[in-house]
């Protein structure tokens, strides 16, 4: 038996397909661009290419992220929060809090037993995501990969005080302007980052152990502004990205199981991997 | 179309179209006397032969005038209400009585009056505490109101009529709670969206046309058999002014069943009755300020008990939430709340702290007053109820 798991986020589509040893046969990330439809089904295509496996061999299928309701083939749909929070525990099963943060939007999570219990979010602002970082990378003319890097050679880290992306972006501007050192002023980016999501986090009540997950994750800077704020370990999982996709994944394999196991008809969708789009 | 539609379909259409009616009656020389917020006595207008027609916003319309006598960063409800008033939209109006409810309200009236010509106008005081000093100067102004209101129609209100009034206002206090009971079943036999739209209809419509709405929905949704459907979660939903449906919708939609809320187009306005009293306004004095359950008013056990006895406080301010999610079998609560609404936005934290004690899963959503900018709470809905079910 396999499950899938489709993760539309604002900036990147994951697609994650497992067997009920929940080992990962695929695991697909691409653009969401402005076509979440049509996208959906070319990411699921390639993780079937990838896994050898047909369309027909996948028992069921849950969308989450911001673009669940745009994927046609998905039995079901859940948030990218209770997603999140299963994948994470997959991940580390002593998990307590998850920070994730992404394209648009940062969350923390309560995870008990690897359910959900509280959450918190952001999602009205750019400033602490990674769409504030590619701002400040588009302005630097660097890499959004290479800003953790650089940051690390810091020694006197800046503050920056805005939180606005627009306004940080102009205190960036000044800050070169005065001669500091690029390090120096990433650096404080980074803990500007750190500081207000861990704002939002903490009221949940921070236990550990805590997981950082999402875009973000992936820069070594932001990770170690963090474990500073928090003055704790905070463990981040080898892909940063894929957390709510094989949550997904792992709770359609559950939901099958535990359908099956009380004797219960899996009812799935007529569903048929197709290209559909909004725009004709 | 000879045929007038009857109970939910009707209240619907007043929904939609809620200034028809007023526009209707102006022309039948009836003088239609605007109000914002549940303070004014309506009791008092009636019995005067006005109409009194509750002001609310539109959080379909961009805000494109207000920001001319309002600051941007400052209750959108209030905002839009008074960019209604900007365009026009309320020009109907013959009058019109606002209150210190809170200071934006408050803000706003000065601006109103300034912004929008109205024949008549008139701000009302409204004491911050309780206690019984508070309440005799509220029923000062209200004294004050009185005046106004009857120089303004050029004849005396006698207590007899507006005792009379008090009783008609009453009875809708009590049909709407009837209409309440009916959500108390599982599933409710009126959804949390249609019971919106009856309050609403019902506050832009003279009071006796309302009990007739009222008693047509209750009769209609006591014997149809395609009502909401049983959910898994039964919300009680409490906050700011909730004037548009899309928001309960939305939860609905999310997979609960909105069955009891606190909120000002809901509950609040109708909880308890008037006591009739000698002099008509003690009883209406005490009822407007002491009874209705906004957070703009203090409310303590008893001076002092905030540090003596924090659960007792929390008792006395919030008990009463206590019994009507007992009563209507709730099992989470959604608190939401306009942007920058500081009444309500100073209360979530001890609300939370009280509900979390009674073992009430509940969560926090705060929105921009536009019907746009609901659809990122759809997530956190849908996430609540997963994490409750």
């Amino acid at each position: 038996m396999y499950f899938a798991g489709v993760d539309i986020g604002s900036t990147m589509t994951k697609v994650v397909i497992i067997d009920r040893d929940e080992e990962i046969y695929s695991r697909v990330i691409g653009p969401s661009g402005a076509e979440h439809r049509r996208l959906a089904n070319r990411v699921m295509e390639e993780a079937l290419k990838q896994s050898t496996l047909s369309f027909d061999k996948i028992d069921y299928v849950i969308a989450t992220g911001y673009g669940r309701f745009n994927v046609p083939f998905a039995d079901r749909r859940i948030t990218e929060l209770s997603c999140h929070a299963r994948g994470i525990t997959s991940f580390f099963p002593s998990v307590r809090t998850a920070i994730d943060i992404g394209g648009q939007d940062a969350k923390g999570l309560k995870i008990n037993n690897g359910k959900l219990v509280d959450f918190v979010m952001n999602d009205k602002c750019a400033a602490g995501t990674g769409r504030f970082l590619e701002v400040i990378a588009d302005t630097l003319g660097l890499k959004v990969e290479d800003l953790g890097g650089i940051s690390l050679k810091s020694t006197n880290r800046v503050k920056i005080n805005s939180t606005c992306t627009i306004f940080a972006q102009q205190e960036v501007i000044f800050r070169l302007s005065e001669g500091i050192p690029l390090e120096d002023i990433l650096a404080g980016l980074h803990d500007s980052i750190a500081s207000r999501v861990i704002t939002m986090v903490r009221r949940l009540k921070i236990e550990p152990d805590v997981v950082l997950t999402g875009g973000v994750a992936k820069n070594v800077g932001v990770v170690k502004a963090i474990k500073e704020n928090l003055e704790c370990e905070v463990l981040v999982p080898e892909d940063p990205l894929l957390s709510g996709a094989v949550g997904a994944a792992i709770l359609a394999k559950e939901f099958v199981l535990k359908t099956l196991a009380k004797g219960e008809p899996i009812t799935r969708k007529e569903r048929q991997l197709e290209e559909t789009t909004f725009f004709r | 179309m000879t045929q007038r539609s009857k109970g939910l379909t009707r209240a619907k259409e007043i929904y939609r179209d809620r200034s028809r009616r007023v526009k209707e009656l102006k022309t039948e020389g009836k003088k239609i006397i605007g109000y914002l917020c549940l303070y004014p006595p309506l009791e008092m207008m009636t019995a005067l032969g006005l109409v009194p027609y509750r002001i609310f916003g539109d959080m379909r319309e961009s805000i494109t005038a207000a920001d001319r006598g309002l600051p941007v960063s400052f209750c959108p409800f209030a905002r839009s209400c008074l960019d209604l008033g900007m365009k026009g939209k309320y020009d109907f109006l013959d009058g019109m009585v606002m209150a210190h409810a809170c200071d934006p309200v408050e803000k706003t009236a000065h601006v109103w009056e300034l912004f929008i010509k109205h024949p008549y106008f008139y701000f009302m005081d409204v004491p911050a505490a309780t206690r019984k000093r508070d309440v005799g100067v509220f029923k000062g102004e209200l004294e004050t109101l009185r005046e106004t209101l009857e120089s303004f129609v050029g004849e005396k209100l006698s207590s007899e009529e507006l005792k009379k009034s008090i009783k008609i206002h009453n009875e809708q206090r009590v049909l709407v709670r009837k209409l309440y009971e009916l959500r108390r079943p599982d599933p409710p036999l009126i959804s949390g969206t249609e019971t919106l739209q009856t309050i609403k209809a019902v506050m832009s419509i003279p009071v006796e046309e309302g009990n007739g709405l009222l008693r047509e929905v209750i009769t209609e949704v006591k014997q149809r058999r395609d009502g909401p459907q049983k959910k898994a979660a039964r919300l009680l939903i409490w906050g700011s002014v909730i004037d548009d449906v899309s928001l309960i919708e939305m939860i609905e939609r999310a997979g609960a069943n909105v069955v009891i809320d606190d909120t000002c187009v809901g509950t609040r306005a109708y909880w308890t009755d008037v006591e009739l009293t000698e002099d008509p306004l003690d009883g209406l004095a005490y009822h407007y300020l002491a009874e209705i359950k906004c957070p703009r008013t203090f409310v303590e056990a008893a001076h002092g008990e905030v540090r003596k006895d924090h659960m007792a406080d929390l008792e006395s301010r919030f008990s009463y939430l206590k019994d009507c999610a007992e009563g209507w079998n709730v099992n989470a609560v959604i608190l939401q709340s306009v942007k920058y609404c500081e009444d309500h936005g100073f209360e979530v934290p001890e609300l939370k702290y009280y509900l979390d004690s009674l073992g009430l899963p509940n969560t926090y959503l705060e929105h921009d007053y536009a019907e746009g900018s609901l659809a990122p709470l759809r997530t956190r809905v849908e996430a609540f109820l997963e994490v409750i079910g």
